[in-house]
Order: structure tokens, then C-alpha cells, then sequence
């Protein structure tokens, strides 16, 4: 099989109403073509032979390696006909089947999980263009093209540079497909997805987060000041809000880019793996922070934390292994990182 | 000279204009003006000169330089309810705000069907003679003519320059009133109070029986030392200045023609297709059994106007080529010639 | 919506018919954005619009008879038969008119602005316009003077992916209009244009930045026009796809709101019919109107120039 790496940019990621409503920065175009472009460049080098890239409506994936000269096989997938979600997930189904061995993906927790949607588990290198990014990281595209790279040719192993996502199933009353989530999955009172942010905590009615870490902005957040749970640490997070009752803890979170809000929460308790939670309409069902699907009074909804997510690759550990590898070291053999740091310096 | 007239103190064309600024803005909260440099700088000629400092940001609008975003805020804010003076700096701008003058500002009322007022007035400099070239020299005062819906302003005097500033602002259609930049240095009479000058009444400046010299703007007095200068060789000429040249005062020029039989058009914007062709025609329609001889025209050859003095002295129209011109339609010879 | 989606589709068949004379730039397909927005906005706040202008002046809460009657040249229109489709306006209603100029109305509605913040109330101007119209130079000279001056102004572009017959991208070197906020300094974000609720989410959130001293704020909606820039043809058009205009009308803002309203249980399908019911009346009544205005009198032809007849 060819080294092959998929690129996927959502055209809209980083654009939405938070610019508003919370002090999130806005990512242009610009931004988006300049990484995409580092990240096919990294992808090269690290030993990617072909690239997929998933074009959008006017062209981000063709800008970004117009007068490249580069050394692989360049597919550029059909441009939709209108720019949305369904977009990247059609892309990673494509990616899927033309049998790419990691896919670069750039934008926020929302492009990811369209992403997963469309290749449950597929070897990702997630990068951060969106705005809630709990599930992506900032990292430099060029080396994380080249981690892309490393994988997509074998040189370094999955095994040896990703871990396993958890993910958020989720199945309403009366739809046949399993929706997902990768980060958390929130039940709010407006009954519209409307412009789909959530950013109103008055209107929080439950919680489920597969990812509560402190250290990260969203919905998510809220859960990781109750209980704290690492994104590869079996189970999750239930988190039931006070609405207009009386009673509770209040804490306060940081729910999107600058808006911190105070929340009142009724209870919260830890989740074990497949452990189900039921909750039902009226209202809308948030995935990742944005409102998705709307519940009519008593459609009902099972969720469930699983531990059958994507592979996600660790950019900084895929580059220490090649780089030990190159110093000698088998992959047969895998280094103890830390050790071999200090015997280098 | 009367011992009224006499009371009455000088002021410079420049002066005349910022003396009724500040009594217009005192007057009527609605009024503000804005523009390129006219906050703290008051303008690059001064027009302004004071007003931010009593008047603050929000009256004395420093703008981007962004004619058509001035010309449209001046538009917006009139059909908001506001009386806007917006400035544009140099005449030649106008023509990168023509769409919001020419499209939006002269037409809303009407395409509106009467529902629209706009009571805006642009105010801008015009004319040659500083060696500012061609893009900060031109005349273009037909062009604005030619659009229904504006009225056009083009004073020749401290005096009329007040009275017909006061008048623009307090009038409910846009008005352009033009400036010219030779004249900014100009002293005569100015009263202190407040008064107008009706839009579209001519004034007789000068009375003679020979020949009419119909001339508005610096050509007013360039056409008096022509009038000095041919009353010497014995013509009496008489000097009609329309003050508006948009509603155009047909009546006094045509009654001046009817007295005179001999019409001379003076103004500084190329001859062809400006104001005098225009003038030339209404005369001939309304006095053609009148006139002695054909209306003539003194105007700019059909360029642009030229930096250098050598040349620009002799592109624009002074008082020796407009007592050439009266003469040739008085069939008198030059004197010496 | 409703109302000006059933309002251009009888204008539509009158202008086929050969009963409306002139151009006609219909706004079927936008209805969420000139609907959402509207419905935010409080009676003293000013709009400006477009050439494509009926659905403002209808969410603005125009009058379908004097409009219908405008459309069709008569004397009992809005604007007497003066100013037709593409000047439509009723400053009554705070509706500073269509515009025949592409980018020409974004400088009005700025200086509309700074004549609530100079009369110190909290009064919002919104500014519609096109894709289009964010490649003329007034409009960039309108936004940054409101950025600039800190104006209460709503930008709200339409982006239907077309200058009149051009796709967008052929125009335009980045995909997305909002991204020209970020060069203003003012904020920007995109919203389903087919979505009214959506629309409206974010319109409430600028008309309350706005109002709060704040400055302008720039909403993308991503729409469609159904019918071709000019006239009422839908299909087979050289500059874009059948499968397209299919594609975007699967995404119809009436139908997707009507699915929710009533699934939601705020409205029951009766309750919708019967409000149709009621709209096509109005229409109907307004198409009467139209066809029963005079012409107008040639005597009026010169009225109107100025303040006086001069």
C-alpha cells in the first residue's frame, strides 16, 4: 500500500458565533491555507508517497499546495456542492477507502467529531483551528505533517505513537443511526440548534463528558471541576444541573474562549465505560459544545461513554521514536523516552 | 457709500465661511461637520479652524480618507434627521464620490417619491492659479449641474459666500457649495449676523449698457478689472454673477442680455460643454432677436490643467483674455493694435 | 418569511405575465436572513438594503399593496411609481431603501449610524448587502468609517455565492466574506443563512453589542436566491448547476422552520395552514391593489426633484 495521508480543513471551523458571544479569536482562510500547506509539506518528508486532500467550495486545499513542488501524488478530492459537516465526514469515509494509513485534520472538537463520524477509528493527527479545541492541540502543522508522515509509511508504528479515544454514543428515540461525541454531550432547554454554540449555562440541563480536564475550554470544563477525568482514562462524567431549582454547588467555568460562567450543578457522578445515561426532550442535544439534534417532549436519548474512539497520534512521541530509530534503536525495541533523553543530553 | 455700509467690518472669504459655521452649529444642535482633517487640524485651508474645539469629535468629524463613505455618511445621517456640512477637500474628489453624489444623494427623493429630505450640504474648493495640478486645480461644476436633484453654489465674494452657506445648510435638498482656493485670502464686507442668500437669484455686481459678462466665482472678479480696464477704452460693460449655477437665475441674465444685446460667458472650467454653453443656449432661446453678435465664451482650453506657472498662467482665464474676448464681440480693436 | 416568499412568487407571475415593467431581482431562498434579522430589530432601528430589497422592506413590516403597487409602476405605490423594485422604501418603518448601486447603500446606513450615536440613543442601523458588494470600494470605506467612529451598524451580508451571473469564487481569493472583519477590527461570524433562528441568534447578539456603545459587528449568512439574478428562471442556467439550486433547496429556511416549529410543539400544522391561509389573502389582495392603482398622472413626473419645483 502507498504511504498515504488525508488532509481535512473545515472551510467553516474557527467562523462560528463564539466570536460573539465569548471573545474566541476568528481563523481566516489565510491561516487555514498556510497551515494546510505546512502540513502536506511535513507529511512529505516524513514519507507520505500520495496526499488526499478534501477540497472545499472555493478551493482552501487547492490554494494551499498551488506551486508546490512537491514529491508525492497529490488526489484532491470533488468539491461539494455546499460547505457543511457532512462534507468532512464524506472526506474521511474517502480517506478510509483509499486506504490512508493517518489523516491530518484541521479544526475545532465540532471537525473532529464530523471527521470520526465518517471513519470511527481513524489515525488522526488533530490539530486545532476551531474554538472549543478540547479534543485537538495546538501544535505546529509542519512537524505534525510529519508525524502523519512517519505513521502513513510505517516507519513508526500506531502502536508505538497514538492511544485510543474514547467516544460518546448516543442513541434517540425513533433514529436509526448512533450519533457520537469525542468530548461531551449536553442536553440544553432551547429546542433549536439554531446557530448551535452553546454559551447560554442558564439553559444546561445535563452533561456528559468522555473528556474533563482542567486544563481545557468548553462544556467540558464544567464536569472537570467536579471530577476530573484524563481523555485516556477509563469512563466519564454525569453532571445534572440545578436550572431554577434551589440547592446544589456552584462552580465556575471557563465554557468558552474568555466567558467564564457561573453554574449551578444538582449532582454529578463518575461513569463507568458502557454505562448508559437516559435523558429526554424537550430540548437539544449538544455534541462536542454545538446544538445538533433537537428532542421533542419525552424523545428520549441513551448515552454511554465507550472506549472505542479514533486513534489519535501523538505528534511529540511519533517524532521521538523516528528520531531514536535513526539513532540505532529498533522499533522492535522501543526506547524508554525519558531515559533516552537524559542519556542524549 | 452709506454710513451703514460703512459699519460693516471685513472679513476674508475663509473667515466669512468659519464665521457662519460656528453661528450655524450654535444655532442648530442638528448640524455637525465632517470630513478629511477638519477636527483639531480645522481643515488643510483653515475652514474650520476652531471648531472642534468648542464643538468636540462628534461636530467636527475627522473622517478616513473615504470621499464616498463621507458623502454617504453625510446622506445617511440627513435622512436620519440630522444637518450635515460634509467636506471634501479639493473639487477633484468629487469625482470619487460620485456614485453616493450623483446616484444616491440627488436621486433619493425622487426615486423615494417625494418621501425622502435630504438636507445636506457638501462643501469643497475649487479653481487653478497654485500650481496644483491636475487633480487638484479642476472646475467641474457642469458636471454637477447636469444631475437633477443637486443644487450647485459657487460664490464670488466674503459677502456672498456667508450668505450663501447659510442658506445650503438650512436648505431641505443636498447642495454643493464650491469654494475657490484664490480667494481663501480675500477681505470685503461680511455682516456679523446671520443671513441668507437665496439659492438660485443672480446679482447684478457691476451695471453697464455695452456688453453682459456673465461670470460666477473668481471670475467675478477678474471680470471687474477687465470692466475697469475696457471702461477706460469707453465700454461699460455689466457684470452678472449668478451665484447659483444650479437652479440657474435665466431671468436676470437674459433681462441683462435684452439691455446689453452682447453676451460673454467667463468661467474657469473648460469651455467645452461647460456652464457657457449652457448659458449661450438659454440666451439664444430666450433673446435671440436680441443679440447683436454671437454669446461668447472665455473659459480653459481642453485640457488638464498644468503644474508648472509657465503654463498654467496661461491656461486659466484672467482679466486680459476676458477684455480680448469682450472686445472681439464688440468688433473694437485692441488698444495699440 | 412566509409573507415575502409568497409576496416575490406573485410578483414573479406578474413580471412573467408582462404586468411588471422593469428589472426584477427576486429574494426567494433568503428569507431566513431578512426575517431573523428583522424580527430582532425594534421599529427605530434603520435598514438598508439592496437591489434585491423586497424582503427587507416586508420584514421591516412593509405594506404588501403599496409595494405590489410599486412593483407594477402605479401611482398608489410607495414611492408613487417613481422608484420601482429596486428603490422600494418606506422611511416610516425605518426602511432607507433598496439600491440600484451595488455597495451604494452600505455608506448611507453607516451615516444613519452615526446619527443615533451623535443623537446619543440606541437606535442600530443594519446594513444588508451582497458577496458582491464587499469588492466595491464604497463598501470598504463604509465599514472601516464605521469601525473607525465606532458606529452602531449591523453588517449583515447575504452571501449567495453569486454576483449577479459570476460565481463568487471567481471574484473573490477567500472563501469566506467574514473574513474581512478581522482587517476592520470589528468581529465577524458566519451563520446558516437557512436558518432563521440561527440568523436571528446572531443578530440579537449584534444589535446588542450595538446598542451597548460597542461597535459594528459583521454576520456572514451562507444563502441562495432560487431564482436567477434577474426575472424568474430557476434552471438551466449557464453559470450554475440544477443539482445545485436542488442541493441548496433541500435546505429551504420555510420548510426547515415549519419542521421545527411544529415538532417542537409551538405550532400545530393547522395553526401553519391556517396562517398560509391568511398570507396567500394578503398577497392576493395586494396583487388586487397593484392592478387597480392608476398609473400615475404625467403631471407628477417633475415633482419631487427638489423640495420645490424649480
Amino acid at each position: 500500500m502507498i504511504a498515504t495521508v488525508g488532509v481535512i480543513a473545515n472551510p467553516l471551523a474557527g467562523k462560528d458565533i463564539r466570536r460573539l458571544v465569548a471573545e474566541a479569536s476568528p481563523t481566516s482562510d489565510m491561516a487555514k491555507v498556510g497551515i494546510v500547506r505546512r502540513a502536506v509539506i511535513g507529511a512529505i518528508e516524513g514519507g507520505a508517497k500520495r496526499v488526499i486532500l478534501a477540497d472545499d467550495r472555493r478551493g482552501l486545499a487547492m490554494r494551499a499546495i498551488d506551486g508546490l513542488d512537491l514529491d508525492a501524488e497529490m488526489v484532491v478530492l470533488d468539491e461539494p456542492i455546499i460547505d457543511s459537516g457532512h462534507n468532512s465526514e464524506r472526506a474521511a469515509r474517502r480517506c478510509r477507502d483509499e486506504g490512508a494509513g493517518a489523516v491530518i485534520v484541521l479544526g475545532g472538537d465540532g471537525t473532529h467529531r464530523d471527521v470520526v463520524k465518517g471513519w470511527a477509528n481513524a489515525p488522526l493527527v488533530a490539530l486545532s483551528t476551531g474554538t472549543n479545541n478540547v479534543f485537538p492541540r495546538q501544535i505546529e502543522a509542519t512537524v505534525a505533517g510529519y508525524a502523519a508522515g512517519l505513521v502513513a509509511s510505517e516507519q513508526v508504528s500506531l502502536d508505538h505513537a497514538a492511544n485510543q479515544a474514547k467516544l460518546i454514543e448516543v442513541d434517540v428515540e425513533g433514529v436509526d443511526k448512533t450519533d457520537m461525541a469525542l468530548v461531551d454531550v449536553a442536553l440544553v432547554t432551547n429546542s433549536f440548534t439554531a446557530s448551535r454554540a452553546v454559551w447560554d449555562a442558564s439553559t444546561l440541563k445535563e452533561l456528559i463528558a468522555a473528556i474533563a480536564e482542567p486544563a481545557t475550554v468548553g462544556l467540558s470544563a464544567i464536569a472537570a471541576a467536579v471530577a476530573p477525568t484524563r481523555r485516556y482514562e477509563g469512563g466519564g462524567v454525569h453532571v445534572s444541573f440545578s436550572g431554577d431549582s434551589p440547592g446544589g454547588t456552584t462552580v465556575r467555568s471557563p465554557i468558552a474562549p474568555g466567558l467564564y460562567v457561573d453554574v449551578d450543578i444538582a449532582k454529578y457522578k463518575r461513569l463507568r465505560l458502557n454505562e448508559t445515561v437516559s435523558v429526554s426532550g424537550p430540548g437539544a442535544l449538544s455534541f462536542d459544545g454545538e446544538r445538533d439534534v433537537a428532542l421533542r417532549a419525552g424523545q428520549g436519548a441513551e448515552v454511554k461513554v465507550t472506549s472505542d474512539g479514533p486513534y489519535v497520534i501523538d505528534v511529540e512521541q511519533a517524532l521521538l521514536v523516528a528520531a531514536t530509530q535513526s539513532s540505532a534503536v529498533t522499533a522492535a525495541n522501543p526506547v524508554n523516552t525519558a531515559e533516552k533523553t537524559v542519556e542524549i543530553g | 457709500m452709506t454710513a451703514t455700509e460703512a459699519a460693516v467690518r471685513e472679513l476674508t472669504y475663509t473667515g466669512a465661511f468659519n464665521e457662519a459655521m460656528f453661528q450655524l452649529m450654535r444655532e442648530d444642535e442638528d448640524i455637525f461637520v465632517a470630513g478629511e482633517d477638519v477636527g483639531k487640524q480645522g481643515g488643510v485651508f483653515g475652514s474650520f479652524s476652531g471648531l472642534h474645539a468648542e464643538f468636540g469629535d462628534m461636530r467636527a468629524v475627522d473622517t478616513p480618507i473615504a470621499e464616498q463613505a463621507i458623502v454617504g455618511l453625510g446622506i445617511g445621517a440627513a435622512v436620519a434627521g440630522l444637518r450635515p456640512v460634509v467636506d471634501l477637500m479639493f473639487m477633484d474628489f468629487i469625482m470619487v464620490a460620485m456614485d453616493q453624489i450623483a446616484n444616491q444623494a440627488a436621486k433619493l427623493k425622487y426615486m423615494f417619491g417625494g418621501k425622502a429630505e435630504l438636507p445636506l450640504t457638501i462643501t469643497t474648493n475649487g479653481g487653478a492659479g497654485l500650481s496644483a495640478a491636475a487633480q487638484h486645480s479642476q472646475s467641474l461644476e457642469a458636471m454637477l449641474c447636469h444631475v437633477p436633484g443637486l443644487k450647485v453654489v459657487m460664490p464670488s465674494s466674503p459677502y456672498d459666500l456667508k450668505g450663501l452657506l447659510v442658506s445650503c445648510v438650512r436648505e431641505n435638498n443636498p447642495t454643493i457649495l464650491v469654494k475657490n482656493k484664490l480667494m481663501f485670502g480675500v477681505s470685503g464686507p461680511v455682516p456679523e449676523e446671520l443671513y441668507e442668500i437665496p439659492l438660485g437669484v443672480g446679482n447684478v455686481v457691476r451695471e453697464g449698457d455695452d456688453v453682459t459678462i456673465v461670470a460666477y466665482s473668481r471670475m467675478v472678479s477678474e471680470s471687474m478689472k477687465a470692466a475697469d480696464k475696457l471702461a477706460e477704452e469707453g465700454i461699460n460693460c455689466e457684470i452678472v454673477d449668478p451665484r447659483t449655477v444650479q437652479p440657474l437665475d435665466t431671468d436676470i441674465i437674459v433681462t441683462s442680455a435684452k439691455k446689453t444685446n452682447r453676451v460673454v460667458v467667463v468661467h474657469e472650467a473648460v469651455r467645452f460643454g461647460g456652464l457657457g454653453a449652457e448659458i449661450a443656449a438659454q440666451v439664444q432661446e430666450e433673446a435671440f432677436d436680441y443679440l447683436d453678435a454671437p454669446v461668447a465664451r472665455v473659459a480653459a482650453p481642453f485640457s488638464p490643467i498644468p503644474f508648472s506657472p509657465g503654463l498654467e498662467g496661461h491656461y486659466v482665464p484672467n482679466a486680459k483674455r476676458i477684455a480680448d474676448g469682450i472686445r472681439e464681440t464688440l468688433g473694437r480693436p485692441a488698444p495699440g493694435a | 418569511m412566509l409573507r415575502i416568499r409568497l409576496f416575490e412568487e406573485a410578483a414573479g407571475k406578474l413580471f412573467e405575465g408582462n404586468k411588471m415593467p422593469g428589472f426584477l431581482h427576486l429574494y426567494v431562498g433568503q428569507e431566513a436572513v431578512a426575517s431573523g434579522v428583522c424580527v430582532a430589530m425594534r421599529d427605530d432601528d434603520q435598514v438598508s438594503s439592496t437591489h434585491r430589497g423586497h424582503g427587507h422592506l416586508v420584514a421591516k413590516g412593509g405594506d404588501l399593496s403599496k409595494m405590489m403597487a410599486e412593483l407594477m409602476g402605479k401611482a398608489d405605490g410607495y414611492c408613487n411609481g417613481k422608484g420601482g423594485s429596486m428603490h422600494i422604501c418606506d422611511l416610516d418603518l425605518n426602511m432607507l431603501g433598496a439600491n440600484g448601486i451595488v455597495g451604494g447603500g452600505t455608506p448611507i446606513a453607516v451615516g444613519a449610524g452615526f446619527a443615533n450615536k451623535y443623537k446619543g440613543n440606541d437606535t442600530v442601523s443594519v446594513a444588508f448587502f451582497g458577496d458582491g458588494s464587499t469588492n466595491i470600494g464604497a463598501f470598504h470605506e463604509a465599514i472601516n468609517m464605521a469601525a473607525a467612529l465606532k458606529l452602531p451598524v449591523l453588517f449583515i451580508c447575504e452571501n449567495n455565492e453569486y454576483g449577479e451571473y459570476t460565481p463568487r469564487h471567481k471574484v473573490m481569493a477567500i472563501n469566506d466574506v467574514v473574513d474581512r472583519a478581522a482587517g476592520y477590527g470589528i468581529p465577524g461570524v458566519i451563520v446558516d443563512g437557512m436558518d432563521a433562528i440561527a440568523v436571528h441568534e446572531a443578530a440579537l447578539e449584534g444589535l446588542a453589542r450595538a446598542r451597548a456603545g460597542d461597535g459594528p459587528t459583521f454576520i456572514e449568512c451562507k444563502t441562495y436566491r432560487y431564482y436567477n439574478h434577474h426575472g424568474v428562471q430557476t434552471l438551466g442556467m449557464k453559470y450554475r448547476t440544477d443539482e445545485e439550486v436542488e442541493e441548496w433547496k433541500k435546505k429551504d429556511c420555510i420548510e426547515a422552520f415549519e419542521k421545527r416549529v411544529t415538532e417542537a410543539g409551538i405550532i400545530s400544522a393547522e395553526e401553519l395552514a391556517a396562517v398560509r391561509a391568511e398570507v396567500e389573502a394578503e398577497v392576493a389582495a395586494a396583487v388586487e391593489f397593484g392592478e387597480n392603482s392608476p398609473m400615475p398622472d404625467p403631471s407628477t413626473l417633475l415633482t419631487d426633484v427638489y423640495t420645490e419645483m424649480v
